[in-house]
């Protein structure tokens, strides 16, 4: 991985350098050795503190809309599932695609992070994988500029795994799926961790932020997590990405993305089968209209 | 001192709550937190809860009065601020120096509010020292000793198998006095290890009153993804809301926590905010913590728990932020 991040190094300093690019957003290390958070360079000399590890989890895609009114280019490294994000903030129009340049970096997996904080820094190769990236199949960025090293072989995953827990939570009546959400959704802060780092949730103004009409009741009660669990859920149909990022940022450890993942099952189910962000000119399901969409509800 | 054999420790709670309603730290779904104790519950002592006691003298949401109105007419009716009885056991000697920040907050400066006042009055405070902070703890900087908590009507310390309680006020005493699972007996305070992260906030406040247009706030705050994780899990951070829910005929007030990462937090009526971007967010909660929180009641508003550090969805960490605004340069 060394070659790798001696490379990221070089093209940043690069791009900034020759001025092709006014920022760059890329992860350096963070406070402990199991974290590579975020980092944004404008000075060239900053370039070597970028960093590519198996703690780069980060989404970083969703920062492209505090720079939308930018007068210049950003340039950003993304794995696979940022990469996704782009193309779902593309498909919204919310970013400029000649305004980016996209240096992909193949993926081979996050670790999770949590485990690491009871593990050493030499036992890094032991660590399982986060959970998000167990059962990835895009690895690899499917849109870019530049790949900062040869695409990794995606491995071979068990679709029923991809589902595994909404499988499970199908299989309890419909008073142990309530008792279920209602306990998870009663643990909800409403800190909007989730909506704030979703690349999904892209619009300008967050229904749940409105004073007039307040949709959303300030009480952290269990009527208003449940419509704000579910609306936002909802509001993301089809456009979830899944890459986890909701579930990893919840401080109350929420499952998040078994309700997502719900939502994209029905949806391939209903109307076939769509994996959101993988081909720009592949719209939403619930984003067109189709004239052979099901109509039993008519 | 008194000594409890930690196998007593439910009977220990039950006996308790037949004087108070008692909160002790339970793990539930993967989250500590001080729950109501009921027979049953489990206690979990292994590490400090992730979400502070603060919301048992100031709740996320508490009704404050109802109100009824028909035509012209309209009647108020008081909600009892919350009066009752209540034990926190287990409290981390960090969240009682927060207790404190919180009484300057609700109860100094000309104005004691009733329904924080009615809670502390009624609150026993039982701390247990810590033996082994986490990676993320620095309490020792804030100038906490962790092993025992001056401001708690009961320390408790644990040797292991046992449990050592000492008291150190009379309400304290007068409460281990009542308790038959306890026997009399003595203990050395076991040792305990110091925080692995250091920091200096001493004196950092004259510097802040000079770095507000600092170009620093600007690059610190470009990862923060303007969630209130921070906030609502930090046991010092107290902004709320006042907000009203009409339905029909009645309705009632109420207040619930607020957060300044928000963006509608500072929004005015008519639209204006003067605080519009991250930057000005992240800036006015460092500075309120190590600049404003200092200068009005002369203490950094930070115990060094460590929470915000441990939950941050980006890595924003209290402790390199410290050091980095001590280091930077300010042109006077």
């Amino acid at each position: 991985m060394m070659d790798i991040v001696q490379k990221m190094r070089n093209k940043a300093k690069e791009l900034l350098e020759q001025e092709e690019v006014k920022l760059v957003i890329g992860w350096e290390k963070g406070t402990f050795w199991y974290q590579s958070p975020p980092m944004f360079i404008t000075n060239p000399d900053d370039a070597d503190r970028l960093v590519w590890d198996q703690f780069c989890i980060n989404n970083l895609s969703k920062y492209l809309l505090d720079y939308k009114h930018l007068d210049g280019k950003i340039a950003l490294f993304v794995k696979g599932c940022d990469a996704r994000g782009i193309n779902r903030l593309l498909q919204d129009q919310q970013i400029n695609r000649d305004k980016l340049v996209i240096l992909g970096v193949p993926c081979p997996g996050m670790k999770d992070a949590e485990a690491a904080k009871k593990a050493k820094e030499n036992q890094v190769d032991q660590l399982p994988l986060a959970e998000r990236c167990a059962d990835c199949t895009t690895p690899n960025p499917m849109v870019f500029d530049e790949l900062m090293a040869d695409e990794v072989v995606v491995a071979e995953i068990d679709e029923t795994k991809r589902f595994e827990s909404v499988l499970q939570l199908e299989e309890k009546a419909s008073d142990e799926k309530y008792d279920f959400w209602k306990s998870q959704y009663d643990k909800c802060i409403r800190c909007f961790a989730c909506r704030n780092v979703c690349p999904a949730c892209n619009c300008r103004e967050c229904c749940f932020d409105l004073a007039e009409p307040e949709w959303l009741g300030k009480r952290v009660v269990t009527s208003e997590n449940q419509f704000f669990a579910l609306t936002r859920a909802m509001h993301v149909a089809g456009r979830c990405i899944e890459c986890g990022e909701c579930e990893r940022v919840c401080p109350m450890d929420i499952p998040i993305m078994s309700l997502n993942k719900k939502i994209i099952k029905d949806i391939n189910n209903l109307f076939g089968d769509y994996d959101a962000g993988m081909d720009l000119e592949d719209k939403p399901p619930l984003g067109k209209y189709d004239e052979n969409d099901p109509e039993e509800f008519m | 001192m008194k000594i409890l054999d930690k196998s007593k420790l439910k009977d220990l709670l039950n006996s308790l709550s037949g004087e108070a309603q008692v909160f002790a730290p339970v793990n539930e779904d993967d989250v500590i937190k001080f729950q109501p104790w009921t027979d049953g519950k489990e206690v979990d002592l292994s590490s400090n809860a992730l979400l502070p006691p603060k919301d048992l003298l100031f709740p996320q949401t508490e009704t404050m009065y109802r109100y009824t109105t028909k035509g012209m007419k309209a009647e108020v009716a008081e909600v009892a601020a919350g009066s009752e009885k209540q034990v926190i056991f287990a409290i981390r000697p960090c969240d009682v120096r927060s207790f404190l920040m919180m009484d300057d907050v609700f109860l100094t400066k000309g104005y004691e509010d009733d329904y924080y006042k009615n809670k502390r009055d009624n609150t026993i405070l039982i701390s247990l020292g810590c033996k082994d902070p986490e990676p993320t703890c620095f309490c020792d900087s804030m100038g906490i000793d962790k092993s025992e908590s001056e401001h708690a009507d009961i320390v408790m310390f644990d040797l292991g198998e046992q449990l050592a309680l000492d008291a150190k006020t009379d309400a304290g005493k007068a409460l281990l006095d009542s308790l038959s699972e306890l026997e009399d007996g003595s203990a050395d305070k076991p040792d305990t290890a110091e925080c692995i992260i250091k920091v200096e906030p001493q004196g950092l406040a004259e510097k802040l009153a000079k770095m507000f247009e600092h170009p620093y706030w600007e690059e610190l705050s470009r990862k923060c993804i303007g969630c209130g994780a921070c906030t609502y899990l930090c046991p010092t951070c107290h902004c709320f809301d006042i907000r009203r829910k009409n339905v029909g005929e009645e309705g009632f007030q109420f207040r619930c926590w607020d957060s300044c990462m928000f963006s509608e937090y500072t929004r005015m009526a008519g639209g204006h905010n003067p605080r519009p971007s991250k930057k000005e967010r992240v800036r006015n909660r460092f500075l309120h913590k190590l600049q404003y929180f200092p200068e009005r009641y002369d203490k950094v508003a930070c115990v060094g728990c460590g929470r915000c550090l441990a939950k941050c969805p980006v890595n924003m960490d209290i402790t390199r932020i410290i050091k980095e605004l001590g280091e930077v340069a300010v042109n006077e």
